[in-house]
């Protein structure tokens, strides 16, 4: 009887400590946007994290693109069901930050060992009005790709001069000229990141990321967007497919059915997957300057969240900015290291070593360009994609609707910021 | 054993239901499109009808609703139309037609996005399906999704092709209680088949016309998935329906007041809608042979 009552308090025992240890775990939220390749190498990234920290388990939801994120965290707000950290795009957490939904990591930041190891155009990614929101995860600049097997077809022997706004067009016009039977054209549609690229190779921005200043209806703006809106529906070197859905021409480009593209590096890995060896990579053009934007995302944290989660997560993405998660993560996707050590890594150097290519967003780093983040920026991407779909399919005049476009954008600046 | 109250108790679960899932959210997007709300921010301060002059003054929101209205004027008499040729084939009991019935009723029951994502690839343009089945007729490319002209006719079809079966069904149904001593009356009379179609069938499916007319017109101008899948409401706003509006309004722009503003003056115009056909139309509709 004696003997019975024992084990059963033992066993009683073992049951509360498991309650304890069980108690003691930490479940991270986490809202991301990467699937395929980016979410296998995301995943072990989560994989090393829990497998050294036991106690925190991160519990990582793809949400959709950039785009989706903000919608969901927005309805997710004032429903309570917010996550604990969300990967936000650079250009977009201002909003949030402005708001007081995302927790300043300032302190965190400063604490951390992480700071001196991160580039500077990293760091700053990560900075809004003076203080620290986001860490960086996934940093990228637009690059130009073109497949090597389709202008050779269409009569290059070695590679074109591929700098200027004419360069381009001249590539673009003889391919589609020499293989548009095929249903092969020569550039695809630049999606939102590259026009903002291109309209910076102009000389210009759409919106100044210092003083803040409007500047979609200045002059190079105004011939940027003509020149990039003539690909489609003046010259025809571009598809339609590729205006009304941005993807559709990315998509081309890796059936081999377009000649040119120019997209974020984040694309290198599946561009090189789908292409191989016919895969290259050049900088961006330099129309009148040498310069490109930097996009790609970081990760904040939910003032909403319990202070022991939000603890757990700035451990995470300290972690996933680390030099071993970014050589993980730079090595499967081709997004830019942020991390000074990261190069260090064996996996990331044998990543530089056979992946052609894979440097060149480093390289444009010497004359990359941060993006502004107040919170009308987000109204303003959300707001592009029609502006840019008329004036690509030739239904509006370029001067006009972004003369248009830009006092829309400095009212709801005055609404906004 | 059963007092005054058991009649509310026994509806009190389904009241309570329909309150929370319908007429409080409808209450707070009234409240809503008095005030200024960005989902984020604390406060929601209370701007009386600004919301209301902002989307009245727009140009965008007369296009929505030219737009909205264009699509119901056009896609409902085609898709009632269609299914009451279709189901008068139909309507005898055999294996061919209960296997098409079944076929032509699958797309109902298909993810509206699933159908959507196919039909853009069949409509691209340089790389779609009907596109180089013309070609291969020695046509050119028709830029069906990128042409303001044509995107709307893209999205009827799609809208037509999914919607047709249900319609189908309700007609069929309708048509089997048409008494056959009707026609046979008719056919005594010597009556053609386009005229029996006209005299007898047509007047006599009235209600089940008045039924699909009443929900096709509601379901037009709520139609959002397709659009949203296909085109986004483009191009140049040339398909964009009220409901993709108020998406974009309050969900993208982070106007939660004028996106409310806008539904409630959708809600408004169905009602109206509504009335409308009861008033005009419901008086011709007898439901009895």
């Amino acid at each position: 009887m004696l003997g019975n009552l024992k084990t059963l308090f033992l066993a009683g025992l073992v049951g509360l400590g498991g309650v304890a240890a069980a108690q003691a775990d930490v479940t991270v939220e986490f809202w991301h946007s990467f699937d395929g390749g980016s979410g296998e190498s995301l995943g072990k990234i989560i994989e090393n994290f829990e497998a050294a920290n036991p106690g925190i388990h991160i519990e990582a939801q793809n949400i959709g693109n950039y785009n989706d994120i903000v919608a969901k965290l927005q309805a997710a707000i004032p429903a309570r069901r917010a996550p604990d950290a969300v990967i936000m795009e650079v250009t977009r957490y201002g909003l949030f930050a402005d708001r007081g939904v995302l927790l300043d990591l300032t302190d965190h930041v400063d604490n951390d060992p992480l700071k001196d190891d991160l580039f500077d155009f990293a760091r700053e990614v990560g900075v809004f009005e003076g203080k620290n929101y986001i860490v960086p995860f996934n940093s990228s600049t637009p690059v130009l790709y073109y497949n090597k097997d389709i202008f050779a077809r269409a009569g290059f022997t070695e590679e074109p001069a591929l700098k200027t706004y004419d360069d381009l067009l001249a590539v673009s016009k003889q391919i589609t000229e020499k293989l548009g039977d095929e249903g092969i054209t020569g550039i695809a549609a630049p999606g939102q990141f590259a026009r903002w690229g291109l309209i910076m190779d102009n000389d210009s921005d759409l919106i100044d990321s210092k003083t803040g200043e409007i500047l979609i209806d200045s002059p190079n703006t105004i011939e940027a967007y003509e020149w990039m809106a003539s690909l489609v529906h003046e010259h025809k070197v571009a598809s339609a497919d590729g205006v009304t859905k941005e993807n559709n021409g990315r998509d081309a480009f890796l059936a081999g059915k377009v000649g040119i593209m120019l997209n974020s590096t984040g694309n290198y890995t599946r561009s090189q997957k789908a292409l191989g060896d016919n895969l290259a990579v050049l900088p961006m053009p330099c129309n009148k300057v040498c310069a490109v934007p930097i996009g790609g995302a970081g990760i904040g944290i939910l003032s909403s969240s319990d202070k022991e989660v939000q603890d757990a997560a700035y451990k995470f993405i300290s972690f996933a900015a680390s030099p071993e998660s970014n050589a993980i993560w730079f090595s499967g996707t081709g997004y830019m290291p942020i991390n000074k050590h990261t190069a260090e890594q064996p996996v990331a150097a044998s990543a530089v070593q056979d992946k052609p290519g894979i440097t060149v967003a480093i390289d444009q780093l010497d004359f990359a360009r941060g993006r502004p983040r107040p919170p009308v920026v987000t109204w303003m991407r959300a707001s592009e994609y029609d502006v840019w779909q008329a004036l690509a399919l030739g239904q509006r005049d370029v001067e006009e609707t972004l003369k248009d476009f830009a006092e829309r954008t400095r009212k709801e600046a005055e609404r906004t910021n | 054993m059963f007092s005054r109250l058991t009649p509310y108790l026994l509806v009190l679960p389904l009241m309570s239901f329909i309150a929370v899932f319908t007429y409080i959210p409808i209450a707070a997007s009234i409240n809503l499109s008095f005030r200024e709300w960005d989902f984020l921010s604390p406060t929601m301060p209370f701007v009386g009808l600004e919301n209301y002059r902002l989307l009245l003054s727009s140009h965008e929101f007369w296009n929505s609703v030219r737009v909205t209205a264009l699509f119901a004027v056009i896609s409902v008499p085609i898709r009632l139309g269609l299914a009451l040729m279709v189901a008068s084939y139909l309507v005898r009991e055999t294996l061919p037609s209960r296997l098409l019935r079944g076929a032509l009723f699958l797309p109902s029951v298909t993810s509206t996005v699933s159908i959507a994502v196919v039909f853009s690839w069949m409509f691209a343009t340089d790389y779609g399906m009907v596109n180089a089945f013309l070609v291969s007729l020695g046509l050119g490319r028709v830029p069906w999704l990128q042409d303001p002209q044509l995107a709307l006719w893209v999205v009827i079809i799609v809208n037509t092709w999914k919607q047709l079966g249900y319609d189908i069904v309700i007609y069929i149904a309708g048509l089997q209680a048409v008494p056959q001593e009707l026609y046979d009356a008719a056919a005594v009379d010597g009556g053609r088949k386009g005229h029996v179609f006209r005299r007898v069938t047509v007047p006599l499916v009235m209600p089940t016309t008045y039924f699909l007319l009443v929900v096709s017109v509601i379901e037009a101008f709520q139609i959002f998935t397709i659009v949203d899948v296909m085109t986004k409401g483009g191009p140049a706003g040339a398909t964009d329906m009220l409901v993709n509006m108020l998406y974009r309004v309050g969900f993208t722009l982070f106007d939660i007041g004028q996106g409310s503003a806008l539904a409630v003056l959708l809600f408004i115009l169905l009602i109206a809608l509504a009335l409308f056909k009861s008033r005009v139309l419901g008086r011709r509709v007898h439901y009895e042979a």
